[in-house]
C-alpha cells in the first residue's frame, strides 16, 4: 500500500521534473494548464460535517479515477462557522491550488457578522449540488403531517416548542424564522454545533423538531426514530429508492402542498481564489465536469439525497446574486443582519 | 533546583516579586480590555438566557479581581521579594534557546519549514551544542530530508514551503 | 450469548494475514504519532485517511483505529520521560509520571501507564461489546442541561484541589475560559473577542496551547538549569514489569473508578482530555494520601491513563451508533465511514456486522498487540535521552512547530505556540497552575453552549438543572464535589480530630517547587 503511493508519487515527481517544458505524459493534455503540486480542498466547516464528507468524497473520486495528475489534500478551516476558510481564500489571490467547497455561509457571514467577505472576490467555478431542507419530528410525535404539527404549535403558548438547528443566524435559523412568519407561529430556536447533534437531540426528545438536511437525518430516519413531515422545495425530491422500510425521499410531500409555501435550498459550490487565469479555471471546470460523472459522485448524491446541479460560469453568478438577495431580504426581516 | 551549583553564585536578574507584580498588572489590563469589549456586545441576561458577552464579561471581572489580589499579595510578601525569579546566567541560557527559536519561526515564514529546520538544527548543534560542524550539518540534512520524505512525499501533509522547494517544482 | 457470537465472528473477519499486518503497521505508526508532541491522534488519522480510500472498510477501520490506539499509548512516553505531553490527553500523566521518572522510576511509571491504558480500553471495549444498544439509548437522554451538568461535575471535581494560592487557580481558570470563548459564539452567532482580526476567527486551539504551555516552556526550563533534559534513563526489564504488575491489584479501586469515568465521558462527549483530568482529580481526592499526589505517586499515573484510554475507546460508540463523534479522532473516522460507503447510525450494527464486529475485535487484539509493542519499544524511546540535548532540543522544537501548524494549517499558530511557551514558562515559575487553564480551554465553550441552550425556551431557568432524575443527580454530585473540602472538614470535626485538614494547610504553604 505504501509502495504504491510512493511509486505514484515518484512518477508524478519524475513527470514534473523531466517534463516541465515537454507535455506531461501522465494524463492527456485536456487543458492548457496542469497542476504540478497537490491541490488543496478547503473545507470551511468542522470534521465529519456535510462539507467535510463532500470533500473526502471528491478526494476519493479524483484519486481513484486519476482525474488529476497531482494528489488532492483536504484542509479543514472551520473557525467562525467557516469564516476562517473563506477569509483564507480571499487572502490566497492568484493561487490555483486552492479550491473551497462553500455553502450559504458566503452570504450569512458578511451579513450577520460583518465579516469583510464577498463571494465576488472569488472565482466561482461551479455549483455541484443543492441541499434540501426537511421538517422532521420525533417518530413518537402525534402529528401525521405539517398542518397538524403547525396547528399543535399554534395551540401551545408561543415559544414552548423547541426547534433545533445548526448554528445561529444561519440557514436553519433563517428557515425557522421564515416558517414562523408564514405559519404565524413562534418556536424557541435552539442552536447546536452540528446537524448530527440536532438529529440526536430530536431522537432524544430534547427538541420537538428540526429542519436538518436529508443527509444529516438519514441514519435516524432509516432507524425509524424520526418522521419527515415535508420538504421545503417546490417539488418532491427525485430519489425513488426506498430509504426506510416503506418510504423513499420522493414520498416526502412538499411543504407547499401542506400550506407552507416556501422554497429553501442550499448550494454546495466550488470557488477558486481571485486572480486565477482562464486556463486554470478551464482545468477545474473540466475536472469537476468529470467528477460529477464518476460513480462515486453519483452514489454520493443519491446517498445524501442531494439535488444535482450543473450551474457554472455566468449562470452560477446569476444564481448567486439572486440567492444572496433572498438571504439578505429574509435575514433583514428576521433581524439577523448586524447593525452596529 | 538546589543541586545546581550555579544557583548560589548566579546574581539575580529580577526578583520573583517584581515578575509577579508585572504579570498580574498585565493580566489586569487584559481583564479590563476584555471586560470592556464584552460589555460592548452585550453582557446582560436576555429573555432567552445570557447574552453573548455575559460569561466572558464576568470572567473578565473575576480575572481582574484575582489579579488585583495577586498584586496585593505579591507586594506584601517578604519571601517573594528575596526570591530570585531567574539569575543572570540562567536567563542567558534561556535566551540562547529562545532567540534561535524565534529566528527559526521567522525562517519558516521566509524559507519554508524544511529549509528552516535544517538551518535551525545544524546551527543549534554547532553554536550552542559546540558539536562538530560536519556532524551537525549531516544531522540537519538527514532530519529535514526525513521530514520532507514523510510529510510531503508519503502523506501529502502541506507544511510551509519556500523558494527552494518551489525551484524544484514542489 | 448473541454478543459473544458476533464477537467471534468479528475475530474471524480480523484474523487474516492482511488485516493483522495492517493492525501492526497502524499501531507502530500510532505510537510514533503519539510520541511526537503536536502530531496528535486526530492528525495522524486524518493524514492517513486518503490511503484507505481504496481499501475495504473493515481493513481501513482496522488500520485507522489501530493508529488511534497506538497514539493513545504513545502519548504517555514523552509525558513521563520529558514532562512534555505527546498528546493533549496525557497532560495529566505528567503530574506524577515525570516526578516518578525523576526519582528513577521511569520504567515503573511507563509500565503503569501502558498497563493502565490497556485496562481502560479493555473495560471500554467490553462495555461496547455487551452494552452497546443500552449505552446508545442512554446517551440519547443527554440534552443541554445534562451536558452542562456533566461539565460542571468535571470542573467541580477539580476546584479546591490545587496546592496553589486560590487567586492563582482562579486566574488560570478564567484565562482558560476566556480563551475558549474567542471566536464564533454558537448560541448567538456573534463573533467575540476577535477584534476584527482574521487570525482570531478560528479561536484558540487547545492543541496549540498545550504544545506551547507544556512543550516549549519545558525546553526553556530545561535550558535554564543546564544544557540537558532532566529526563531519566528508562530501561524496562521484565522484572520491573512484573514487579509493577504485582503492585497494581492494590489500586483496583482507582482503575475501576477511572475506567467508569472514562467510559462515561467518552460516551457523553466530554472526551479523553476531560476524562484524564477528572480521573486524576478523583483519584487524588479519594486517595488515602492525596497530599502525595504530584510528587511521583503511581496512582497519579494510573488514574489519568486509564480514564483517557477508556474515554478514547468508548468515544467510538456514539460515533458508530448515533453518528455523533465523541472525540476529534472519532470525527475524522466519521468522515472516513462515509467515504467507505457506510452510514453510521442505529442501523450500522444491524447492517454492517462484519465491519462493526471486525472493529470491536480489533479493539481487543489491537490493545493487546499495542501493549506488547510499547513495552518492547520503551528502551528505544528511552535511548533518545542519551542523544545530546543540543541535538534533540531543536528537533523537539521543530516537531512542536509542525504540530502547531498542522492543527489548522496556519502559520499564525506557530507564533501563538511561542507565545504560549513564554506564558507557560513564566506561569510555571510564579506558581500559576497550568492544568485548570487547559481544562477550561477544552470544556469552556461546550459548557457555556450547553448552559445557554438550556436557558432557551419557556422552561429555561436554573431549575432546569434539577428537572429530572438524571440531571438532578449529576448536578447535585457536582455540588457535593465542589464543597467536598468543607464536607470533609465537617466530618473531621464530628469525629473530633482537632488538627487542620490537609487541604487548608496546603493552600497556605508556598507553591513553588
Amino acid at each position: 500500500m505504501f509502495e504504491s503511493l510512493v511509486s505514484k508519487r515518484a512518477a508524478v515527481l519524475a513527470a514534473c521534473l523531466s517534463g516541465l517544458a515537454l507535455s506531461p505524459a501522465i494524463s492527456p493534455a485536456f487543458a492548457a494548464w496542469q497542476p504540478t503540486k497537490p491541490i488543496e480542498i478547503i473545507v470551511p466547516a468542522g470534521a465529519g460535517g456535510a462539507s467535510d464528507q463532500m470533500a473526502r468524497m471528491m478526494q476519493a473520486a479524483i484519486q481513484n479515477n486519476k482525474l488529476s495528475p497531482t494528489p488532492v489534500v483536504v484542509t479543514l478551516k472551520g473557525g467562525a462557522n467557516g469564516g476562517e476558510g473563506l477569509m483564507d481564500m480571499l487572502a490566497s489571490a492568484g493561487d490555483p491550488y486552492k479550491m473551497v467547497i462553500s455553502n450559504s455561509a458566503i452570504y450569512t457571514l458578511p451579513l450577520a457578522n460583518k465579516l469583510p467577505f464577498d463571494w465576488r472576490k472569488l472565482t466561482p467555478i461551479s455549483i455541484l449540488a443543492f441541499d434540501n431542507f426537511v421538517l422532521w419530528v420525533n417518530a413518537n410525535a402525534p402529528y401525521a403531517n405539517a398542518q397538524e404539527f403547525l396547528a399543535a404549535v399554534k395551540k401551545e403558548p408561543a415559544g414552548s416548542f423547541k426547534l433545533g438547528g445548526t448554528g445561529s443566524k444561519r440557514e436553519d435559523h433563517i428557515l425557522a424564522a421564515a416558517v414562523e412568519r408564514i405559519a404565524g407561529v413562534k418556536f424557541s430556536y435552539i442552536p447546536y454545533k452540528s446537524g448530527g447533534e440536532a438529529a440526536t437531540q430530536l431522537v432524544g426528545d430534547h427538541i420537538k423538531a428540526n429542519v436538518n438536511n436529508p443527509s444529516e437525518n438519514i441514519a435516524v430516519w432509516r432507524a425509524g426514530q424520526v418522521k419527515a413531515l415535508c420538504v421545503f422545495d417546490n417539488e418532491p425530491m427525485n430519489y425513488e429508492a426506498k430509504v426506510t422500510a416503506d418510504l423513499s425521499w420522493k414520498d416526502i410531500p412538499t411543504c407547499k402542498s401542506q400550506g407552507v409555501d416556501f422554497q429553501w435550498i442550499m448550494l454546495r459550490g466550488v470557488f477558486l481564489p481571485s486572480g486565477v487565469t482562464p486556463d486554470q479555471v478551464a482545468f477545474y471546470q473540466e475536472l469537476l465536469g468529470k467528477l460529477v460523472e464518476t460513480t462515486e459522485f453519483k452514489e454520493y448524491l443519491e446517498k445524501q439525497a442531494l439535488k444535482p446541479s450543473d450551474l457554472k460560469g455566468e449562470e452560477m453568478v446569476k444564481f448567486l446574486e439572486k440567492d444572496e438577495a433572498l438571504y439578505k431580504d429574509l435575514m433583514t426581516q428576521s433581524g439577523f443582519v448586524a447593525t452596529n | 533546583m538546589s543541586d545546581d551549583p550555579n544557583a548560589e553564585v548566579d546574581p539575580a536578574l529580577v526578583s520573583t516579586r517584581s515578575v509577579e507584580v508585572v504579570v498580574m498588572a498585565l493580566l489586569l489590563c487584559v481583564a479590563v480590555f476584555l471586560g470592556w469589549d464584552n460589555w460592548r456586545i452585550g453582557a446582560g441576561w436576555a429573555p432567552d438566557g445570557p447574552q453573548a458577552g455575559y460569561f466572558p464579561f464576568y470572567l473578565s471581572v473575576l480575572l481582574g479581581g484575582a489579579s488585583l489580589v495577586g498584586i496585593a499579595s505579591a507586594l506584601r510578601s517578604e519571601e517573594l521579594r528575596d526570591e530570585i525569579f531567574v539569575g543572570r546566567s540562567a536567563f542567558g541560557r534561556v535566551l540562547r534557546v529562545f532567540i534561535p527559536t524565534i529566528l527559526f519561526v521567522l525562517l519558516v515564514q521566509l524559507l519554508g519549514l524544511y529549509v528552516a529546520s535544517f538551518v535551525f538544527v545544524s546551527a543549534f548543534m554547532i553554536f550552542i551544542g559546540k558539536l562538530s560542524v560536519w556532524k551537525s550539518i549531516l544531522t540537519g540534512l538527514i532530519f529535514s530530508g526525513l521530514m520532507f520524505y514523510i510529510f510531503d512525499m508519503q502523506f501529502n501533509v502541506l507544511l510551509p514551503k519556500g523558494p527552494l522547494e518551489a525551484a524544484f517544482g514542489f | 450469548m448473541e454478543a459473544l457470537d458476533s464477537l467471534f465472528h468479528g475475530f474471524g473477519v480480523l484474523l487474516t494475514a492482511h488485516n493483522m499486518m495492517l493492525m501492526l503497521v497502524g499501531i507502530c505508526l500510532g505510537i510514533l504519532v503519539g510520541v511526537l508532541p503536536g502530531l496528535g491522534g486526530p492528525n495522524g488519522v486524518a493524514i492517513l485517511l486518503p490511503l484507505t480510500f481504496t481499501m475495504d472498510p473493515t481493513s481501513a477501520i482496522v488500520l485507522l483505529s489501530c493508529i488511534y490506539w497506538g497514539a493513545l499509548f504513545g502519548g504517555a512516553i514523552t509525558s513521563i520521560l520529558f514532562n512534555i505531553p505527546g498528546e493533549a490527553w496525557s497532560v495529566a500523566t505528567t503530574f506524577d509520571g515525570y516526578p516518578m521518572a525523576q526519582k528513577g522510576e521511569a520504567a515503573e511509571a511507563l509500565t503503569a501507564a501502558f498497563t493502565a491504558s490497556f485496562v481502560g480500553s479493555i473495560v471500554a471495549v467490553m462495555l461496547i461489546t455487551f452494552l452497546a444498544p443500552w449505552i446508545a439509548s442512554f446517551a440519547l437522554r443527554f440534552g443541554p442541561p445534562e451536558f452542562f451538568a456533566v461539565y460542571l461535575l468535571t470542573f467541580c471535581s477539580f476546584v479546591g484541589l490545587g496546592k496553589e494560592a486560590r487567586h492563582k487557580i482562579i486566574i488560570s481558570l478564567t484565562i482558560g475560559f476566556l480563551l475558549a470563548a474567542v471566536g464564533m459564539d454558537t448560541v448567538s452567532g456573534e463573533l467575540r473577542m476577535t477584534f476584527g482580526s482574521i487570525e482570531m476567527l478560528r479561536g484558540f486551539d487547545f492543541l496549540v496551547a498545550v504544545i506551547g504551555l507544556f512543550g516549549i516552556s519545558e525546553i526553556l526550563l530545561a535550558m535554564e538549569e543546564h544544557l540537558a533534559f532532566k529526563g531519566q534513563e528508562a530501561k524496562i526489564r521484565l522484572s520491573v514489569v512484573w514487579r509493577t504488575w504485582l503492585t497494581l491489584p492494590r489500586y483496583w479501586m482507582t482503575l475501576l473508578r477511572s475506567s467508569a469515568i472514562g467510559c462515561w465521558l467518552g460516551v457523553t462527549p466530554g472526551g479523553a482530555i476531560a476524562a484524564s483530568f477528572m480521573g486524576y482529580n478523583l483519584a487524588k481526592r479519594f486517595s488515602r494520601d492525596g497530599a502525595q499526589f504530584g510528587k511521583g505517586k503511581i496512582e497519579g499515573v494510573l488514574a489519568p491513563e486509564t480514564a483517557a484510554h477508556a474515554a478514547g475507546t468508548s468515544a467510538l460508540l456514539p460515533m458508530l451508533a448515533l453518528g455523533i463523534p465523541g472525540s476529534g479522532t472519532a470525527a475524522v473516522l466519521l468522515g472516513g465511514l462515509m467515504v467507505w460507503g457506510l452510514q453510521p447510525g442505529p442501523l450500522l450494527f444491524v447492517e454492517q456486522k462484519d465491519f462493526v464486529w471486525g472493529l470491536i475485535a480489533s479493539m481487543y487484539l489491537g490493545n493487546i498487540a499495542g501493549l506488547i509493542i510499547v513495552l518492547a519499544t520503551v528502551p528505544l524511546f528511552a535511548s533518545v535521552l542519551r542523544v545530546p540535548f543540543a541535538t534533540i532540543a531543536p528537533m523537539i522544537i521543530v516537531s512542536c512547530a509542525v504540530g502547531a501548524f498542522a492543527v489548522q494549517n496556519a502559520m499564525f499558530d506557530i507564533w501563538l505556540m511561542l507565545g504560549f511557551g513564554i506564558v507557560g514558562y513564566v506561569f510555571k515559575k510564579i506558581g500559576i497552575p497550568l492544568a485548570p487553564m487547559t481544562l477550561a480551554l477544552v470544556l469552556g465553550d461546550k459548557a457555556e453552549d450547553a448552559f445557554r441552550q438550556s436557558m432557551i425556551g419557556l422552561d429555561g431557568g436554573i431549575g432546569i438543572f434539577w428537572s429530572n432524575k438524571l440531571v438532578g443527580t449529576i448536578t447535585t454530585l457536582a455540588l457535593i464535589m465542589l464543597f467536598w473540602p468543607l464536607i470533609g472538614r465537617a466530618i473531621d470535626m464530628i469525629r473530633g480530630s482537632g488538627h487542620a485538614s490537609p487541604a487548608s494547610a496546603a493552600s497556605s504553604e508556598s507553591s513553588r517547587p
